[in-house]
């Protein structure tokens, strides 16, 4: 219903021209001024609920893949990083571009990166924030897609039009558009279909049945299929290809994204990076520690014995990194091996004096010296 | 707050809970009688309906304590997970932090400030506090509480803006807990 209503709104809208530079990238009607103004105060709300990631290295970065792409769009194109692990990014109507944490921490290479904002800064140039509110506005399918969000996080039209998506023309627009970016920009556009692939693990992982982030887009296996089409005859060669210098820039991201994944208990998706061998090659020594804390809140059979494996792991490569001892004394605490728990939240709590959470492992550590005097 | 004020104008149009009322008299008993609290006078209490208890003195976009008995297995429903029976009170902790940080963005980017086991009614539980920005800048702080029990998990929190409303009534929210008592099966086997 949603989907007739809003082709049918798309069909009667007036077509409007690209943005060719940033001296032309401007409001041309009261109208796409008004949006512009609600995607300001939408950037504002966002700044005010300290979501933003702040890591100007980072940032910078992430803004110099986005100006080789757009070169033309300098200083209207503003990229930021969101503190999110979902594989998630939007545009706003005015070149405010969000990336969430969890893409830049997934991504294997600057050319993955570059498919996703080349894509999102299609859809700055090609106006599709104001066009859609257009079309939303036109039709009842706004009320269906509030009704269906909730909005309440979001309460602009602006904010529920650029973060749950455009209409599959917008989509498969920015799509095409953005990989010619990415080809003219020298990208090695071979690595633009795994974008998608990333995105349907992750979709998999999580048990998404559609990401919100692509509610109206295009069938991920056919946006897969035209990426794969497109760049099937690309040369070898191209820019952006090389992980060991990503990860290299990225390690802090990585591990950022993996704590903040667990804290949310999203075991699963971590598992996707943790459980392949190259990624794990691109972290620290004591990354381990976060495989061993996703087996544990995953919990499937078997996640015990692995959760255990990899804080030994853990222990033996990073033999001061005092977390992985805390996770060994609790496993042995649950596990009714006494000594061993007592053992390693001694040693937890010698390596982390100042450690938040000592009053527990203190009272855990008792509850084992206990137990200690009742086994052989 | 707006969201959880708008939630609780829905839940008293529903009819099917007490419509809000003045507390004159502190003892108030959980609709399930799972519990019982000791709110202060001259609050303002109301039963979503969902059946929490929610008490505020102010108004309930500037303080509110809510008070929450769920079945075990549903004790986290945005996370889908569940109080299994010897959890430990920091896993409790961390199922909980993960399942607020699911309610909205500006949560998913909360700050724990401190978190340390606690005990509710001789319960060994946890209490944490968080700090959070709404969408308008303003900094939320909310305490919680949380213990398993074999009537199921039992949840006690406080929210309020840090600026001038979170200390005035503070004081109020913890003997709110102090006087809490589960009248539930009792303690699960701790280790």
């Amino acid at each position: 219903m949603l989907m007739v209503t809003t082709a049918a709104a798309i069909a009667a809208a007036p077509a409007l021209r690209p943005f060719s530079s940033s001296d032309s990238a401007k409001p041309e009607s009261g109208e796409e001024q008004r949006v512009w103004g609600q995607a300001i105060e939408f950037a504002e709300e966002i700044r005010k609920s300290a979501i933003v990631y702040r890591d100007e290295p980072v940032t910078a970065y992430v803004q110099s893949v986005m100006s080789r792409l757009f070169p033309e769009f300098n200083g209207r194109i503003r990229v930021q990083v969101v503190q999110a692990p979902q594989l998630n990014a939007f545009a706003l109507p005015d070149g405010d571009i969000y990336v969430n944490l969890g893409l830049l921490a997934r991504f294997q290479n600057e050319a993955q990166l570059a498919t996703v904002l080349a894509h999102e800064g299609t859809h700055f140039t090609h106006r599709h924030g104001f066009r859609n509110q257009q079309n939303l506005k036109s039709s009842a399918a706004f009320a269906s897609v509030t009704a269906m969000l909730g909005v309440p996080i979001l309460p602009q039209l602006v904010a529920a039009s650029s973060i749950f998506g455009f209409s599959r023309e917008m989509e498969s627009e920015a799509d095409s558009v953005g990989y010619e970016r990415l080809a003219r920009a020298g990208y090695d556009v071979r690595e633009a279909p795994q974008v998608f692939e990333h995105l349907a693990r992750e979709v998999k992982a999580e048990g998404i049945d559609e990401p919100y982030f692509f509610a109206s887009h295009p069938k991920l296996k056919e946006r897969i299929d035209n990426m794969t089409k497109l760049s099937a005859k690309a040369a070898a060669g191209g820019a952006g290809s090389s992980r060991a210098d990503y990860a290299k820039l990225m390690t802090k991201v990585r591990i950022d994204n993996l704590e903040s994944e667990l804290s949310m208990g999203r075991a699963k998706s971590a598992l996707l990076m943790l459980e392949e061998p190259e990624h794990m090659a691109g972290l620290p020594p004591y990354a381990a520690y976060y495989r061993g804390e996703a087996y544990r809140l995953r919990g499937q059979d078997g996640d015990v014995l692995r959760a255990e494996q990899a804080y030994l792991e853990a222990v033996s490569a990073s033999p001061e990194f005092a977390p992985s001892y805390r996770a060994l004394g609790v496993h042995y605490l649950k596990a009714n091996q006494y000594t061993e728990a007592a053992k390693h939240l001694s040693r937890y709590l010698e390596l982390a004096p100042a450690a938040k959470d000592r009053t527990y492992v203190q009272n855990y550590l008792k509850v084992a010296q206990k137990k200690m005097g009742g086994q052989p | 707050m707006k969201k959880l004020f708008l939630a609780l104008l829905f839940a008293g149009a529903a009819g099917c809970v007490p419509p809000p009322a003045r507390v004159d008299v502190p003892l108030t008993e959980a609709l399930d009688k799972a519990y019982t609290v000791d709110l202060p006078v001259g609050w303002i209490r109301h039963f979503a309906q969902d059946k929490t208890l929610l008490a505020s003195r102010d108004g309930f976009t500037l303080q509110t304590i809510g008070i929450t008995h769920l079945p075990a297995e549903q004790a986290f429903p945005k996370t889908k997970k569940s109080v299994t029976e010897g959890v430990l009170p920091s896993e409790l902790a961390e199922l909980q932090i993960a399942e607020m940080k699911a309610e909205t963005q500006q949560m998913a980017a909360l700050v724990v400030i401190e978190n340390e086991p606690a005990v509710l009614d001789g319960r060994d539980g946890f209490r944490v506090r968080v700090s959070y920005h709404t969408a308008r800048g303003l900094e939320v702080h909310r305490v919680t509480y949380g213990v398993p029990d074999k009537s199921g998990y039992y949840r006690i929190e406080y929210v309020a803006p840090k600026l001038y409303y979170f200390d005035a009534t503070f004081a109020d929210f913890e003997k709110v807990v102090s006087s809490m008592r589960i009248a539930g099966g009792g303690k699960v086997a701790a280790k």
